[in-house]
């Protein structure tokens, strides 16, 4: 699981920094496993103009938040967090355990739940 | 007597291939393996001897409940104590949560209950309910080596204190806490004294003393099924007690609106119990003492300076718990320096010195390797915490267990490094 691609995300994230000028700032924990992300997101008209993190968490977690980060960008928000969880986990670089599924789904739950219909 | 190798032969579990390779299974903490006799006498309860046990009065029924009894007798042989002391549970969890929900239901706001910080959640959380009523739950603090601090312990029992409920083997750190010379403490203070067993009873020699009040352990974690767990308590105890479930097969009389209930142990066991669990434990027990107790300790104590020695020459690895292979069982949490992560290191305000790797990850880089290692916090999250840490990776071994497994264990770990 743990090939080039992923450690080299893992240790280089380019989507890791705060963001001063976001719409909306999630805090997402994982309460089970330690994992803590903050996830920083600029929309304009309902499309992501950027999405930036910060955290600390397990190289799965950590690699699929920056993917997550890096891949919304341009995309409309709604259909980001529609995103159907199956092929969410499919679309990571390698093939994920059974066991590890909600490392790599931290950041789609982070989305969905921190913009969720107040 | 138990070999280098361990006694894999005696498990079909073993003959499995996973990926085309053998399975280094380092989880006998979380549970363990079964033999082939325990499997057998199941089998063989099921093929020859199954009826409902104490109620029906044909030849098949008086089988059944002979089974079941007799099983009680080889628990209570193993531990020494009598038989009408030893009640069946589902497990640990169970014998805890009885004893809370009897003796203390009687707490009263004011009273005080003394666990330690390194207890599972299941000696916690039973205790913790009863804070809703006022009754104050302290904890005895452990050492930087995760030895029980013994003076913070008689600090906090005071006269107040009515319950000391302690673990004998921490389920992370390993540490043999001194139970004997806690348990005289404790009743020198005259407080009710539960030994939580579950990783003692299955690991080495374990006699009931007259100290302890209680003592709770569960089959799976000793070579038996899961779904049977054992409490023993002093009879005179047991039989002061109000019953913990209601219903079938725990009564002597029932009217309308009255009932006399059953004797200890049957009191505290309502409805059909499990008397292939209770079966299965006790050709497990034969199976242990075939062996003898002294000589799984020694085995296990062998792997895990094994390990010790190993885990030392490898400069990212952290573990917990005493150096001393003597105080401690084998189990051995651990973590892995994680010393690449260059960007998020010098940008990170709050990472601290020593980052690991997540406990999950390493448990899955073991995985790639068909080394099964738990990773997590345990079930002891109040522990995590005075460690400062999330969750910890832990390798635990048994009488299956071998010095090859030790090798494949540390030579995985290795590979992190090689890797990074």
């Amino acid at each position: 699981m743990y090939n080039d691609e992923v450690m080299d995300r893992y240790q280089n994230p380019v989507k890791y920094r705060r963001m001063e000028n976001y719409n909306i700032k999630i805090d997402e924990a994982s309460t089970t496993c330690g994992d803590k992300i903050i996830l920083y997101v600029k929309t304009n008209g309902g499309k992501i103009e950027d999405m930036t993190w910060q955290g600390e968490g397990c190289i799965l977690s950590m690699v699929s938040t920056d993917l997550f980060c890096e891949n919304s960008v341009g995309r409309d928000i709604e259909s980001v967090k529609g995103t159907d969880d199956l092929k969410f986990v499919e679309s990571f670089p390698v093939k994920i355990s059974p066991g590890r599924i909600n490392c790599v789904l931290l950041p789609l739950r982070a989305l969905r739940r921190g913009t969720k219909e107040k | 007597m138990i070999s280098a190798h361990g006694r894999k032969k005696d498990f079909p579990i073993f003959r499995k291939k996973i990926d085309g390779k053998d399975i280094v299974y380092l989880d006998s903490t979380a549970t363990t393996q079964k033999p082939k006799k325990v499997i057998d006498a199941i089998v063989a309860y099921y093929e020859g001897a199954n009826a409902n046990v104490h109620r029906s009065v044909y030849k098949l029924a008086d089988e059944a409940t002979e089974l079941y009894e007799d099983s009680r007798a080889n628990v209570a042989n193993f531990i020494g104590s009598k038989q009408n002391e030893i009640v069946f549970t589902r497990n640990t969890t169970e014998s805890l949560n009885l004893l809370s929900f009897t003796i203390g239901e009687s707490l009263r706001k004011g009273d005080r209950i003394l666990i330690t910080s390194m207890e599972h959640h299941s000696n916690i959380l039973p205790w913790m309910r009863l804070e809703e009523r006022g009754v104050r739950l302290d904890y005895a603090g452990f050492d930087d080596e995760g030895h029980l601090n013994i003076e913070d312990l008689k600090s906090k029992l005071v006269k107040e204190t009515k319950i000391v409920s302690i673990t004998h083997q921490s389920n992370v750190l390993g540490t043999i806490n001194p139970i004997e010379d806690i348990a005289k403490i404790v009743k020198e203070n005259g407080s009710t004294f539960i030994v939580d067993a579950a990783q003692s009873v299955p690991h080495m020699p374990f006699r009931v003393r007259e100290e302890y009040d209680f003592v709770a352990f569960s089959g799976h974690k000793m070579l038996g099924p899961m779904g049977i767990g054992v409490l023993y308590g002093k009879y005179d105890l047991l039989d002061s007690m109000p019953p913990f479930n209601r219903g079938g097969e725990m009564i002597k009389d029932v009217d309308f609106h009255k009932v006399i209930f059953e004797d200890p142990p049957v009191k505290f066991e309502a409805g059909t119990p499990n008397v292939e669990g209770a079966v299965g434990l006790s050709a497990a027990i034969d199976y242990l003492k075939e062996i003898g107790m002294d000589e799984v300790r020694r085995h296990e104590k062998r792997l895990t300076s094994m390990t010790l020695k190993g885990l030392d020459d490898l400069k990212s690895v952290k573990y917990y718990g005493p150096r001393d292979p003597d105080q401690r069982g084998g189990v051995i949490a651990f973590n892995v320096k994680d010393v690449s992560n260059v960007k998020r290191k010098l940008e990170g305000r709050n990472i601290k010195v020593d980052h690991f790797y997540h406990s999950h990850d390493i448990a899955t880089f073991l995985d790639e390797r068909n080394v099964y290692v738990r990773s997590g916090h345990h079930c002891a999250e109040p522990l995590m915490r005075t460690l400062g840490l999330s969750g910890t990776a832990r390798a635990s071994y048994y009488v299956y267990n071998g010095e090859e497994d030790v090798e494949a264990f540390i030579r995985s770990l290795g590979e992190i490094d090689v890797q990074r």
